[in-house]
């Protein structure tokens, strides 16, 4: 400001109003660009906290005790919101524990008859249970669980309704084990008794009698004795929902797998010894995963492997493998406790509680308690553990674990997976019903991206370099303006459009004409190459009629008359080339029938070769007109100066434009790469979208983009599906990411260098 | 002077120089990828223009004792879809081919009767065929077209005019026009004036809560509602009135209402003129009407108009960020090691997939900002979303991310190849330096940002993936943008173009009969995106020369 030479008249003095603007412009612009360009970064951040709690371990928190009624409980049961756990007294009286209010409550029971209960069964995901007594009877109850209002002001209420008493096995002596499965009109009831010290096995099958009314009573179909089949002293038997075998473990830790067969009799499909390698093989515990296909075993010296069903290699019955180990836990385990809602289960004994994850050998928590646990049970929600301590204190703990099924190996890990002969890598997010293991291995998507990628580029990557070598090195320079902008709509061109015609126009037409694409894509360069050869040899009067830059017009015509000449002798080729006998018997010349006859793989109409073709059309423009740059960006001195020492213009193009310009194609090469890799709506549409993990030219694939598109808008928010996609995402952001990363870096180091040349 | 002869033969026997084959080899490469191009918009053109193009029918009489695919019928009547040769790839007993076959598809059209409409006949069955004169192609509201012989016109007065009869022909075009006039009133009666009271009394339900004035307000409505009701059930009654009876090729008579007509024809009298009357008609209806059939039939201005107003809702969005972020990074940031980090990671983002974009759309904006809005100002209508579900504001947004790495790379490389000597110059006059932005440098690189907003455009308008996660439907039960205050609803679901051609030619109950319709719709497309690319290219090169000639 002019203070001290007040005399500035006042019209040299900018106008205040034009200081206001320009400053609340500067930094409007400043605060504005900033926050744009960290809005637009912030992409990644967002993407990436969505996936971290795929990452996250189980979050555990005590949030009640509650000291129970002396008395010795035989089963510790919970409903499905974790709010009312009960347990089974040896009497027979059942008490409840409010885990709001921390009161205890004793309902009416129908087994306080005068009757001890020496063994119950529990099955938590039907809410079912079966009560064996000290004199040789048993009885199924159906726990009724009612609930009203919600959040803290739910109010559960449990009722029973149980069967009358029937006997099994030998009258009056008391049951030890005893477990059941039901499917619905068929229940099959298995009890361990010891009859004058010798341990046996008495198994019913009750059977529903079918009427014209509907559901008849159910009635006693079947009674066995199957001790004689037992290698050892049956302690605890396993019955699955299906109703169909026990699975019985004896005292020595050996285990029989007794399967009942059509003709209703018990075979023996299978003994094994868990913990065979061990000291002590002993077991100490056993129990059913969700789905009851899977059992947990922990023995004596704590250690904890998974056997699951499966059918072994060229076998028709399916058997118990092991399939996972965990890592032993300090003291043999006393419980097992499995979620209703995942393949999670608890485990744990002495002062020691680990949740364990069986798909991928996960441990989700682990800690030691500070009091003995004798039973534990996980709700179905699975927000709540509930232990039962030696003191007879209920402790219940709240459980946040959104994501058990997720983590490293999940993602990217090859594992096994129920029923699977042999680890993999798979994809396979949602099935049927309530028990399936999700599989989110994102290998075979990675897989398919890649395979999808290299037959794109494959095909575009000749075609791209040659055009543009063509148009920067050897074209007249003034038709490069109509080539290029027309090499560019083709880059304009929407992505759904190209997916469209590969699938509806190109897929049919290339299923039946596959030999004459094989033709094309090899006689058209052969042929091309011959004709310039023959025309370099031609005398001079002639080859002067075709200046030199202008051969693409002349050769036009020529490359559509060879492509249609290849495109017709394909069929001949095919009689020549591809015979082979169909599955009636019949010879015939189809490439369709002919691939999978030679090479075991097979041929499906939407296949890789017509994605990378369509695929061509979005890469090859970018390659193409990058490539072009980079070529016509080196210095004219170069080129002139080759010309001048006799070099042709083929040498000079090899041999100084090619690695003076390599940086470039390269990163042209990559650009084009990071297009096909994220190119969704072709990919889509042009193959069959499923995930297999093979290089076959001729069968689909599915890329993580079009995993993406495909699964996202019926995957619910923040399931573990849900963050899976986004992870899956995430994969591509950062490939595709790096990849232009390196090709910018690659471009400016060229721009670099040619300032110095 | 002259050469020597011998020297000249010489020189007749020199070869062309090195590597002469492989410079042939590379200009098949460009030949080979302009083709790609060429050949594609062929296929395009090809397959799309006819779909408008009257075609002639044909009577195929079949040989005796060939059972045709229509029950009880002696020929096939219909367009000619497609004549195609299927070669037999069973080899004969001696090794050789066997003779190619030759297969017509025929577009009968009487879906409603036939239960198809398209019919294959091997040539060989085939023992005459000709265009019979009296054909009638009928265009109908609902089981695509009609085709068959006229018998008459039973109106509502009992009266019966003889197909044979002169005025036949303008008898019937006068009624299908009337019966079209009201399909149109029925069509604003029920959709526009009782949709509004619809939303009105929703509101007031929700709003009022059941307050007295509230109650009053929807008894109002109600009245008011059964009045319109009563007008289009009056109209729709006289559609159901007049009707046509057509012979189809089985002998069978069908009456079809008048009401249902949309248009009709006679395919084998037209010339030259009525025939290109028809093909600007048909495009005229594509271009206008709504679809019909499950999007088989009718047009795609739905998606049209879904795909203009979202690109311009983009445009609105990403022109001014990314401007401001060009500027800051071009003309106010301290160049050096972070802005060039920054600016390749700009540069880069142009080269996401389209697909991250839509699944950051999908968590952000809809579920986070969309549910945070529906919380703080929707909760009455809770748990029903109305940000927090995919809406047209999102897919707008979803793209103006995804192409603001365009229009900021492209505005900054414009604002860098402003002469420093103008901008200096500015400066040196005595301007602020924002009065140099506003005055020199914007007006300078504005066909750099204009070219760069049209290639985002170009691109917002013919990316499906994304947009299939964040709200495009296949079938929106209103426009997005209405005379319904507040005119223009961010929140509803739109159709596109680009969607309606994945949607019809995948998810389509019938894919033959959405065979025409996907390649229309695909010619549309890719016009509109050729075009939109063109205008880029020609803007940048006028505004150029404008430019270089007025400034320095």
């Amino acid at each position: 400001m002019a203070t001290s030479q007040a005399k500035v008249p006042k019209r040299f003095l900018t106008q205040p109003f034009t200081l206001f603007i320009d400053r609340f412009m500067s930094g409007f612009i400043r605060i504005g660009g900033a926050l744009v360009i960290t809005a637009v970064l912030g992409i990644f951040v967002f993407i990436f906290l969505q996936i971290v709690p795929l990452f996250q371990a189980a979050k555990v928190k005590e949030i009640k005790s509650v000291p129970l009624p002396s008395g010795s409980y035989t089963v510790l049961g919970i409903d499905e919101w974790g709010g009312l756990p009960f347990l089974v007294e040896a009497t027979g009286r059942i008490i409840t524990a409010d885990l709001q209010t921390g009161e205890t409550a004793e309902i009416a029971s129908p087994f306080t008859v005068g009757k001890q209960i020496s063994a119950v069964g529990y099955n938590e995901r039907e809410q079912t249970m079966i009560v064996g007594t000290s004199d040789g009877q048993f009885s199924l109850a159906a726990l009724k669980y009612g609930a009203s209002g919600d959040g803290d002001k739910r109010k559960i209420t449990l009722a029973l309704e149980a069967d009358p008493f029937q006997p099994i096995g030998v009258p009056g002596v008391p049951i030890q084990s005893i477990a059941f499965g039901d499917t619905g009109d068929r229940k099959l009831v298995a009890a361990v008794q010891s009859v004058n010290g010798q341990k046996q096995l008495h198994v019913v099958t009750l059977a529903r009698k079918r009427s014209l009314m509907g559901g008849g009573k159910l009635q006693v179909d079947k009674t066995y004795e199957l001790g004689s089949m037992l290698s050892g002293q049956p302690v605890q038997v396993l019955v699955p929902t299906t109703a169909d075998s026990v699975v019985v473990l004896n005292n020595d830790g050996s285990v029989n797998y007794l399967f009942l067969a059509a003709n209703k009799e018990f075979e023996v499909r299978q003994k094994f010894t868990p913990f065979e390698d061990a000291e002590d093989p002993a077991v100490s515990v056993m129990n059913f995963l969700l789905g009851d296909v899977s059992i947990v075993f922990g023995s004596v010296e704590g250690a904890n492997r998974i056997f699951s069903l499966y059918i072994p290699e060229g076998g028709d019955k399916r058997l118990f493998g092991m399939r996972h180990e965990f890592p032993k836990l300090p003291s043999a385990p006393g419980f097992i406790a499995s979620s209703l809602r995942n393949k999670a289960f608890l485990i744990g004994g002495g002062e020691t509680a680990s949740l364990r994850f069986m798909t991928t050998d996960a441990t989700r928590w682990e800690s030691s308690l500070p009091f003995a646990a004798q039973k534990a049970v996980i709700n179905g929600k699975y927000n709540r553990m509930v232990f039962l301590d030696a003191k007879n204190t209920l402790h219940a703990y709240s459980l946040d674990d959104p994501h058990p099924e997720a983590g490293w190996n999940s993602f990217f890990g090859k594992l096994y997976y129920e029923g699977a002969n042999e680890k993999k890598w798979e994809w396979q997010s949602t099935g049927g019903s309530d028990d399936f293991e999700p599989k989110l291995s994102l290998v075979p998507l990675i897989f398919g991206t890649l395979k999808g990628t290299l037959y794109a580029m494959i095909f575009a990557m000749p075609i791209a370099i040659l055009a543009a070598l063509y148009t920067s090195q050897f074209m007249e320079p003034n038709f490069r303006q109509v080539v290029k902008p027309t090499m560019e709509i083709m880059a304009s061109l929407p992505s759904v459009v190209l997916g469209f015609l590969a699938a509806i126009y190109i897929a049919p037409l290339i299923e039946t004409r596959v030999p004459s694409l094989l033709l094309v894509s090899f006689g058209v360069p052969l042929a091309s190459m011959l004709l310039g050869w023959i025309w370099s040899r031609l005398p001079i009067t002639i080859r002067k009629h075709i200046k030199p830059g202008y051969e693409v017009f002349a050769f036009f015509p020529v490359v559509v008359l060879l492509i249609l000449f290849f495109w017709q002798l394909g069929p001949l080729f095919e009689r020549l080339a591809f015979v082979t006998t169909d599955a009636s018997g019949k010879t015939v010349a189809d490439f369709r029938a002919w691939w999978p006859h030679v090479t075991g793989a097979s041929f499906e109409q939407r296949n890789s070769l017509v994605v990378g073709f369509m695929m061509g059309f979005a890469v090859i423009p970018i390659i193409f007109t990058i490539t072009d740059d980079a070529l016509s960006n080196v210095p004219q001195s170069l080129r002139t100066a080759s010309l001048a020492c006799g070099a042709s213009r083929w040498q000079t193009a090899m041999r100084v434009i090619l690695p003076t310009a390599s940086a470039g194609i390269f990163s042209a090469v990559m650009i084009g790469l990071g297009r096909a890799v994220g190119e969704t709506m072709i990919v889509v549409m042009a193959t069959g979208n499923t995930p297999v993990m093979e290089w076959n030219i001729f069968s689909g694939m599915r890329t993580l983009s079009a995993n993406v598109a495909v699964e996202l808008p019926e995957a619910p928010q923040f399931s573990t599906l849900y963050r899976a996609l986004f992870l899956g995402a995430m994969c591509l952001f950062i490939l595709t990411f790096a990849v232009n990363t390196v090709a910018e870096i690659m471009r400016q180091h060229l721009r670099e260098k040619f300032k110095t040349v | 002077m002259h050469a020597p002869r011998k020297d000249y033969k010489d020189l007749l026997k020199v070869h062309a120089a090195p590597g002469e084959p492989f410079v042939w080899l590379t200009s098949m490469g460009l030949a080979v990828g302009i083709l790609m191009v060429i050949g594609l918009l062929t296929v395009i053109v090809l397959n799309g223009l006819p779909v408008f193009w009257p075609h002639p029918v044909y009577a195929a009489q079949l040989k005796a004792g060939v059972t045709s695919p229509i029950a009880n019928a002696t020929s096939v009547v219909g367009e000619i879809a497609e004549e195609r040769t299927k070669s037999v790839k069973v080899l004969g007993a001696d090794g050789k081919p066997l003779a190619d076959q030759k297969e017509i598809q025929f577009f009968v059209g009487n879906k409603d009767a036939y239960g198809f409409s398209f019919a294959f006949l091997d040539s060989g069955v085939i023992a005459s065929i000709d265009r019979p004169k009296d054909v009638l192609v009928v265009e109908r509201i609902e089981y695509g077209d009609a085709i068959g012989t006229p018998i008459a016109l039973k109106t509502a007065t009992g009266e019966t005019i003889d197909a044979g009869t002169p005025q036949f022909p303008t008898d019937l075009q006068k009624r299908i026009n009337e019966g079209n006039t009201r399909r149109a009133k029925i069509e604003r009666i029920e959709k526009t004036e009782i949709g509004r009271i619809n939303s009105r009394m929703t509101e007031l339900r929700v709003k009022g809560k059941g307050s007295a004035e509230s109650q009053r307000q929807i008894a109002d409505l109600d009245t008011k509602y059964n009045v319109l009701a009563a007008e289009a059930k009056a109209l729709r009654q006289k559609q159901m009135q007049d009707e046509l009876v057509l012979r189809l090729p089985n002998g069978t008579e069908r009456d079809i209402l008048i009401g249902n007509i949309v248009f009709a024809y006679y395919p084998n009298q037209l010339g030259l003129v009525a025939k290109t009357g028809i093909f600007l008609h048909n495009i005229w209806g594509f271009l206008t009407l709504d679809p019909r059939e499950a999007n088989t039939e009718g047009g795609v201005f739905p998606a049209i108009f879904g795909t203009f107003v979202m690109t311009l809702l983009m445009s609105v969005a990403v022109m001014p960020f990314g401007v401001i972020a060009a500027i800051y990074l071009r003309e106010y940031a301290k160049q050096g090691f972070f802005v060039r980090a920054v600016r390749i990671a700009v540069n880069n983002l142009a080269g996401v997939p389209s697909i991250v974009f839509g699944v950051f759309g999908l968590g952000f904006f809809v579920y986070f900002l969309g549910g945070s809005i529906d919380q703080l100002f929707f909760g009455d209508y809770l748990p029903t979303p109305t940000f927090g579900t995919g809406g047209i504001l999102w897919c707008a947004l979803t793209l103006a991310l995804m192409t603001v790495p365009v229009v900021i790379v492209a505005t900054e490389e414009s604002l860098a190849s402003v002469p420093r000597g103008a901008k200096e110059g500015s400066l040196a006059c005595g301007a602020s330096k924002w009065q140099t932005i506003q005055r020199i440098i914007l007006p300078a690189s504005l066909p750099g940002i204009l070219t760069g907003l049209i290639l985002a455009m170009a691109r917002g308008a013919g990316e499906v993936a994304p947009l299939m996660l964040v709200g495009v439907v296949k079938l929106a039960p209103s426009l997005p943008l209405d005379t319904e205050a507040p005119f223009i609803h961010l929140e509803r679901k739109f159709m596109h173009l680009g969607f309606h051609i994945y949607d019809l030619g995948f998810q389509s109950p019938d894919s033959e009969a959405a065979k025409p319709m996907v390649f229309a719709t695909t010619l549309l497309l890719i016009v509109l995106v050729v075009l939109l690319n063109l205008t880029a290219i020609l803007i940048r090169e006028r505004l150029r020369k404008k430019f270089s000639t007025g400034a320095f």
